[in-house]
């Protein structure tokens, strides 16, 4: 590739490249981001570039490899443009019949369709599925056309015009009023004004700044941010140029966790591409801007995510928090002045200048304004990435675009924000998605993560699932994290076994205050509140714990017991055959019996009776 | 010529030298915040969190720990509010449950109020204020200590446990380690641990939270001119 020299020329290399990919009569896409491929997708990859081969389509057929595209529970799935079929769950051996029925006939083949599994319609066409059409995609939607390992399927599609726009009409003050007038806030979790933070930067005294992207995406159930840094790393890449220019840095970094493996790839790629095109280095486009980008790979803490740690991870050192007494924009990384923005954030910026910022004001509400993407998961019929404009009601997430409960259960609580949020019962689902309303319900939106939680959760033990996790990864540099949520996973512990106390409750909500006052960092200040907020709203279920010594959602392994219904058993040993501790005997076709000594509470033979007759009491 | 800032610290105005912590202006005017890992000549970390206050800036309050807060001009600042009280008790009962046997800690808990521990005790040889490391690695330039593992794992410990040969054997990080003065009574035995609250009989106002220093070796400790030392 040439380096182009001129912003004009980034106009016609558009051009050229766009009439290069009109040529092909179809497109397939086949998305294979880390989910996808762990769904089965490179298999199906293959054999359609064999089947294409096997025709001799490959000048007519075009096989992009693009991002995840956030409809999880459907892949590896397949879409064939023009008309956009959708095929979900693709096999490797319908991949014959997709390229002669669909692509050479253009015939749908009606049972690859999707199938809504509320009014259980067939649907063809991607767009009119109901999981799509109810969302707002204008970043994850951009996954779609572009495949990450190519630079050029992005700037065909406008790639880096907002930043030739920045820097050839617009000074680094207008870039962060455009911002301010945007409103977009930080999308990390916190939810501070970006403009403000940029402006910070801007005014702070220092030859040298810094731009880094935080791409170390620890929570449990939230994958955002891999997915658009590995689907389309281009336009983090643009916002953080226009970033750069508006706080004036010159070198960047984006930390990515070393976990997310073809995010690290794809990013490298990425910026690769960039240098060679002259995007990236010394005096960019010729007009004598220089910024250059690093990636950077964490060291597997999810402490790193907080903007501190992951400073002093990047310089090198041990990555632990500091006390933040002096803001990042003035002393940050290696003390100087730095803007740390989330992978969102960043992939917002270019869409923000090019389709101006009161574009994005108008979408959300007054003070959350424009879309936000979360990672719907748990006991749901559609899990995937979602992205809805701030402000939607939890329900319309959950039910509308997550399908509902699966299998006849109810749904009793989401887990919002990861570790660090909370809890939010089924009577707090009118609540608008948006960073004050749901501080101020004890969550909070965090990264995005979403965990649906139906009536086989046992609150108690999910407060403990993220204790664990937070005590883990706590750094144990200051005493309320390390010693306080240690403390407070004894109480639960306690709690779950069956031996606690009432007293005990008292104790921990007055642990968890201090901790989320006392805390260094904001892994610490928040880590109290999934146990604050499940107490909030599901005291009763503590309260069974301690007083009826009784897990009603039968999961604290403690206080529950397997049995079988005399009556029900046939004595058929399907049980018996199953238990992997021996705890089940019994002769054929006489009743068998649980020897509770034995028994590991595992539920494998409740799994296996066809007859019912294992009993959780 | 030194340069001054005004500092308003629990209702009382303060000129403090331009650059000292709020914790050195604090002790030093007599207004007494209990502190562990702080040590005036070392780099502040704010690991304890014992000393925290709260700093009123725009109408709102902010937790920080005063030891790594450096005074600036109109500052306004609490370090006895209720919410801080309280949690520094609670800090403070959680550090006397981890290390009951030294009686720097317990005079310490006692300083905040703590008059009972409702955790079970644990009784462990260190509290990770890391006194000792940065001592050794600020002062004598010397790192033979350092933090090793990660949360409940962390400890502090020698270069692959094994004495280094650039360890200038000082013994300082011994000198300032809180948990080397046993408690009164002399070293507890693991399950019997109590909170001896003998320090509490020495203080002269029956307040829970004192405004002056227990008079025992500790009150040395946070460095207050007002606590009378009893040699």
């Amino acid at each position: 590739m040439e380096k182009i020299n001129i912003p004009d020329t980034l106009k016609s290399f558009a051009q050229r490249k766009k009439s290069e990919l009109e040529q092909y009569e179809t497109v397939i896409t086949v998305p294979s981001g880390t989910c996808c491929q762990a769904a089965g997708s490179l298999p199906v990859l293959l054999s359609l570039q064999k089947a294409v081969e096997k025709k001799k389509l490959q000048s007519k057929v075009r096989i992009r490899v693009s991002g995840c595209q956030g409809f999880c529970e459907q892949e590896p799935m397949v879409v064939i443009e023009p008309g956009g079929i959708f095929y979900g769950r693709v096999k490797p051996e319908d991949v014959k019949e997709i390229v002669e029925e669909t692509v050479i006939n253009k015939n749908i083949i009606d049972r690859l369709l999707y199938a809504d599994p509320v009014s259980g319609k067939k649907v063809a066409k991607e767009e009119e599925i109901p999981f799509y059409k109810l969302q707002d995609r204008t970043i994850l939607g951009e996954n779609k056309f572009i495949d990450p390992c190519d630079i050029g399927e992005y700037i065909a599609r406008g790639g880096y015009s907002a930043f030739v726009k920045v820097i050839t009409t617009l000074s680094p003050d207008e870039v962060i009023a455009e911002v301010k007038t945007s409103g977009i806030r930080g999308r990390g979790g916190a939810g501070f004004p970006t403009w403000k933070k940029w402006e910070e930067c801007r005014n702070a005294p220092g030859e040298i700044k810094y731009v880094i992207c935080n791409a170390d995406e620890g929570d449990p159930g939230a994958y955002m941010d891999r997915s658009v840094l590995e689907g389309n790393p281009h336009a983090i890449l643009e916002g953080m140029l226009i970033g750069a220019f508006a706080v004036g840095a010159t070198q960047g970094y984006i930390y990515v966790r070393n976990e997310y493996p073809l995010a690290v790839k794809n990013s490298r790629i990425a910026t690769d591409q960039a240098r060679e095109l002259g995007l990236l280095g010394k005096n960019i486009l010729g007009t004598g801007f220089d910024f250059d980008i690093h990636i950077s790979r964490g060291g597997g803490a999810f402490v790193c995510g907080e903007s501190s740690a992951l400073m002093e991870s990047v310089a090198g050192k041990v990555g632990e928090p500091k006390p933040k007494d002096v803001h990042a924009t003035e002393r940050g990384l290696f003390n100087l002045p730095t803007t740390l923005n989330n992978v969102e954030t960043w992939a917002n910026v270019p869409l923000i200048i090019k389709q101006g910022g009161a574009w994005f004001s108008s979408k959300g509400t007054e003070k959350s304004t424009g879309t936000k993407i979360f990672a719907l998961t748990g006991k749901i019929k559609n899990t995937g990435l979602v992205e809805v404009p701030m402000g939607t009601t939890l329900r319309r997430i959950i039910y509308d675009i997550g399908g509902g409960p699966q299998g006849g259960a109810q749904i009793k609580a989401v887990q919002t924000g990861g570790p660090s949020g909370g809890c939010l019962p089924t009577l707090k689902f009118e609540l608008p998605v948006d960073f004050e309303a749901l501080s101020a319900a004890g969550s909070m939106v965090g990264s995005g993560g979403m965990v649906v939680m139906d009536d086989h959760s046992c609150m108690v033990d999910v407060a403990k699932y993220f204790l664990t996790f937070l005590q883990d990864e706590s750094c144990g540099k200051c005493v309320p994290c390390r010693i306080g949520v240690d403390r407070m996973l004894e109480i639960i512990t306690d709690i779950s076994e069956g031996h606690g106390t009432m007293e005990q409750l008292d104790l921990l909500e007055e642990v968890s205050e201090a901790v989320a006052v006392g805390s260094l960092c904001g892994l610490g200040k928040t880590a109290p509140n999934p146990v604050l907020s499940t107490l909030r709203y599901f005291r009763h279920e503590y309260e069974e714990h301690i007083k009826n010594k009784r897990c009603s959602a039968g999961v604290c392994r403690e206080l529950i017991h397997y049995s079988i219904d005399k009556e029900k058993c046939n004595g058929c040993g399907l049980c018996l055959k199953a238990c992997p501790h021996g705890a089940v005997t019994g002769k054929k076709k006489k009743i068998h019996v649980i020897n509770n000594e034995l028994c590991n509470k595992c539920g494998i033979c409740k799994e296996q009776c066809k007859f019912d007759a294992v009993i959780l009491s | 010529m030194p340069e001054y800032v005004n500092v308003t610290i629990d209702g009382a105005k303060i000129r403090a030298n331009k650059g000292t912590s709020v914790i050195d202006v604090a002790l030093e005017y007599g207004i007494c915040i209990p502190n562990l890992c702080h040590m005036k000549d070392l780099n502040p970390i704010g690991a304890c969190r014992l000393c925290i206050v709260e700093l009123v800036e725009g109408g709102r309050s902010k937790v920080t720990t005063s030891c790594t807060l450096e005074a600036k001009e109109g500052m306004v600042i609490f370090s006895h509010s209720p919410k801080i009280v309280e949690t520094r008790k609670l800090i403070a009962e959680m550090l006397v449950a981890e290390a009951p046997n030294s009686r720097a800690i317990q005079d310490v808990a006692v300083r905040c109020g703590v008059t009972k521990v409702r955790f079970p005790f644990r009784n462990k040889n260190c509290v990770m204020c890391g006194r000792c490391v940065r001592a050794c690695t600020e002062i004598w330039r010397s790192q033979s200590l350092g933090f090793v593992g990660r949360g409940k794992k962390r400890h502090v410990a020698l270069p692959f446990h094994e004495r280094p040969d650039f360890c200038k054997r000082c013994w300082y990080c011994v000198d300032i380690c809180p948990m080397l003065i046993t408690p009164c009574d002399g070293p507890m035995e693991p399950g019997n641990e109590y909170l001896c609250n003998k320090c509490e009989s020495q203080l002269t106002m029956a307040l829970e939270s004192p405004d002056t220093c227990i008079q025992c070796r500790l009150g040395k400790g946070f460095g207050c001119p007002r606590g009378v030392t009893q040699e």
